[in-house]
């Protein structure tokens, strides 16, 4: 009875859609020393690696590589910039069978090849120089950027897989920088059901063992990682098999919480939040964090993600679902203001992906086609288009604008569920399998285009899109050393800074603050030595007979 | 035979359009099937009360947790999970009931001595909640700066002039989680605020100042706070150093919206400090 019922069910709800979320083909957790070794020498260690190695918190100096093996032992990590002199080592002497193991002092983008082992021997390498390490470009380096994004890839089966295959022959065939994935951004629900360890074996380590050992994976919390994973204690198979940095390490912002956290890559400003276990109201510690993080930035690009869909009409509905609404209407008016550029969501398993938006915080039936400036919320000429190069153009954001973001709901690395897919704020809607990638690369203008494709299973590209920001890192203007203004010259060579009176007036006091307003110099001279100054900015009060005013200085 | 399968397709089509939770859907209606095949099963109750939860159907949810308790459930699970559907319902006694219970079971489980206290503060039995909740910020092993300002706001409460100990408790939280977490160097600039603390607030407010990239909101907000101790002439220097960083800033930030109302904003207070003097 239960099992013809159970097949009535399915048949109701989606034929398709149960069978992608069977589990018949699901590795079995002891097999994985075997796929492990896929491409690799065999260890004849007694101690075998069961998961990784794989690549955590990127930094420009640093990295963390974690694994496991089946019995406790010593952390060491052997690496060097050529594959037959893996001279240098970091190791932890402590026993253990989850290996992480923090390499520092490392040179910005810079390619480190490694190997992982104990005190005694290697336990697991690569001869062909597959497992390595390129560190991130110092933060605000313009250069050519490739992230792949996974929504709610974890079901293990083949369809994950299928999405797997058509982005490695799309990177393996890729027109420039072949081979190249800088990072892998998954968006949540990356092990289903629960997001157990043997879950997270099964649909990520087993799956995307070949990536991981090359490309930092960021992550944020679904709510499928959520069931096994408790954020109000940090604790659960999420965060133990995440290390994300909490302090600022690779940029941005403390937020003290592996929950949320920011890191630049490049000249890409990235926000990760957690749309499912933290409050997201205005005023929390999130949005506080958040607000204070994106005011903090100066980065050219600022790309966030979190797992709950700012727009959707797919196998779940942001008019009627309270994570989705909260997300839409308490973050992205601010996030929108301070000039977030993509915002990347799983949840809904299909890719739906928005015109060139800002404003639009209603429900769908809302949603007005309109530019901005006549009430509506496209932003731009084309930003009703399809966002193409070669079709309606590409989105323009210039380097003065704030406004104008691509919302992606990209939810179909694993399985598809259907749905509407009618959202009026979208562009293209697809019930089809796939994952997403995002390219930055020079427009050879000066400028830089942000272009994500959406490649489905079969390789096919079904969707893509440009946001092209034109005059990226021009000089800010303002108070700069060695400049003139009206009443004062700055000469950094004698270092002195000579005031300009006006011939009918007299000079009877100058005050010079530093940067935090403290008073640090005091003149009666119209010629004033400011060599023993430490660098920074200062404001020069200048008081006279007739009149009094302030002037600025930086001392570089 | 047909008529039961009739009835779980109807279910399914009634229920279609009140879950939008996609595979919960399913998993609540498979779990509805395995209940009638096994009325008496109290651990299914139990499954579709959790699954029921997760949808935030709280009274569903409960009916099944009761149900599986009459049906003999008697694991300490059962009563965290009672306990907490209470709490989201906001019946905070019987919540309190239900989490003594678990605590009977095993008194030093951290979720649930949390639970607690949140239940203690929310029956205003404020000393019990901060004695909880202390008991908690001291043991849990990975603590978020949430569960700070949550252990902080409950120490107010209870005694709104302990700053100090709020302050303490931000060190503590500081001290764990990295010294520039940044929603505790918030909360920390607020107590100094409002504890009087002035001398100390402005150094707070200079560790945002030096600290951050962009510090334009910030010397803006020390200048307001200048102005409103009355210290005029400071006021103004902060102002001036906000306009210089505004206008260092790349042509993108200052065209945001947040940072042309500061300009707006800057330009008030100034007029402000610049009627107050005269």
């Amino acid at each position: 009875m239960i099992k013809k019922s159970t097949f009535l069910l399915a048949a109701l709800y989606s034929v398709v859609s149960i069978a992608q979320t069977s589990n018949v083909d699901l590795p079995n957790v002891s097999a994985v020393a075997v796929t492990n070794a896929v491409g690799l020498p065999q260890s004849s260690a007694s101690v075998t690696v069961v998961r990784g190695p794989y690549l955590q918190s990127g930094t420009p100096t640093s990295v963390v590589v974690k694994w496991r093996t089946d019995i406790a032992t010593q952390s060491v990590v052997h690496y060097g910039k050529t594959l037959k002199s893996l001279s240098k080592k970091a190791s932890n002497t402590a026993l253990t069978t989850e290996h992480e193991v923090s390499l520092s002092g490392l040179s910005p983008n810079t390619k480190y090849y490694f190997n992982i082992g104990n005190r005694s021997e290697v336990l697991s390498k690569s001869d062909s120089g597959e497992m390595y390490i390129i560190t991130a470009p110092t933060a605000g380096t313009k250069q050519f950027v490739r992230a792949w994004i996974l929504g709610d890839a974890g079901t293990a089966n083949n369809n994950q897989r299928d999405v797997r295959d058509a982005y490695y022959d799309y990177v393996d065939d890729a027109p420039q920088n072949k081979g190249k994935t800088d990072m892998m951004l998954f968006l949540g629900d990356n092990a289903y059901g629960s997001g157990t360890d043997e879950e997270y074996q099964n649909a990520l380590f087993d799956i995307y063992d070949e990536m991981l050992k090359k490309s930092v994976a960021w992550s944020c919390l679904g709510n499928h990682d959520g069931k096994s994973a408790d954020s109000a204690t940090q604790s659960g198979p999420y965060y133990d098999i995440f290390t994300f940095p909490t302090n600022a390490q690779a940029g941005g912002t403390a937020s003290g919480t592996e929950a949320y956290y920011s890191f630049d890559y490049a000249n890409i400003h990235f926000i990760i939040l957690d749309s499912h276990h933290t409050s997201r109201e205005v005023g929390g510690a999130m949005y506080n964090w958040t607000q204070a993080d994106i005011q903090n930035t100066k980065q050219d690009w600022i790309v966030t993600l979190f797992h709950h869909p700012i727009y959707t009409k797919g196998s779940h509905d942001s008019d009627t679902e309270d994570r989705l609404i909260e997300m839409r209407q308490n973050f992205m008016p601010m996030m929108e203001a301070n000039g977030v550029d993509l915002i990347l969501n799983g949840h809904s398993h299909s890719y739906e992906r928005s015109y060139f938006l800002n404003g639009h915080y209603g429900f769908a039936n809302t949603f007005n086609q309109d530019e901005i400036s006549k009430g509506g919320h496209t932003v731009g000429s084309n930003g009703f288009g399809d966002g193409k190069a070669d079709s309606n153009g590409a989105y323009q954001k210039t380097s003065a604008a704030a406004e104008g973001a691509v919302y992606i709901t990209t939810g179909s690395a694993g399985k598809i569920s259907g749905g509407d897919l009618n959202h009026q704020a979208m562009s293209v809607s697809l019930n089809q399998l796939g994952s997403c990638v995002m390219e930055v690369e020079d427009d050879g203008r000066g400028g830089q285009n942000l272009t994500v494709k959406f490649l489905r299973e079969n390789d096919d590209i079904e969707d893509y899109f440009t946001i092209n920001k034109s005059g990226i890192a021009l000089k800010a203007e303002g108070t700069a050393s060695g400049l003139i203004s009206g009443g004062l010259l700055y000469d950094d060579n004698k270092e002195v800074v000579k005031l300009k009176l006006d011939k009918n007036d007299r000079l009877k006091k100058v005050n010079i603050y530093n940067n935090i307003g403290e008073l640090v110099k005091k003149s009666r001279k119209e010629s004033i030595n400011v060599g023993k100054l430490s660098k920074g900015l200062y404001i020069i009060e200048v008081i006279t007979k007739n009149k009094g005013y302030t002037e600025s200085i930086t001392i570089e | 035979m047909i008529k039961r399968i009739l009835c779980i397709l109807l279910f399914l089509s009634l229920s279609m359009p009140i879950f939008a939770h996609g595979d919960l859907t399913i998993r609540i209606a498979e779990k509805t099937i395995e209940i009638s095949e096994d009325p008496n099963n109290f651990e299914l109750y139990y499954q579709r009360g959790l699954l029921y939860q997760q949808h935030m159907e709280y009274d569903y949810a409960l009916e099944d947790y009761l149900k599986s308790q009459s049906l003999g459930n008697t694991n300490k699970a059962l009563h965290y999970q009672i306990a907490e559907v209470h709490f989201l319902t906001e019946e905070y006694s019987e919540a309190s009931k239900s989490i003594d219970s678990y605590l009977e079971v095993d008194s030093m489980d951290l979720s649930a001595k949390k639970l607690q206290a949140q239940i203690h503060f929310n029956l205003k039995s404020y000393k019990k909640s901060l004695e909880g909740y202390r008991y908690v910020i001291h043991n849990m092993k990975d603590i978020r700066p949430e569960d700070v300002l949550e252990y902080c706001n409950i120490m107010l409460t209870e005694n709104n002039k302990n700053y100090k100990g709020a302050l303490g408790a931000i060190q503590f939280g500081l001290d764990q989680l990295g010294p520039h977490t940044i929603s505790l160097q918030l909360k920390k600039l607020d107590y100094l605020r409002d504890s009087g603390q002035t001398e100390k607030a402005l150094e707070q407010y200079n560790y945002f100042i030096l600290e951050y990239n962009r510090n334009e909101f910030w010397y803006y907000k020390k200048a307001k706070y200048l102005a409103e101790i009355n210290r005029p002439h400071e006021a103004f220097i902060s102002l001036k150093l906000a306009s210089v960083a505004i206008e260092q800033l790349n042509a993108k930030f200052k065209n945001m919206s947040p940072v042309i109302e500061l300009k707006e904003q800057i330009k008030s207070l100034e007029s402000s400090i610049n009627n107050q003097k005269s």
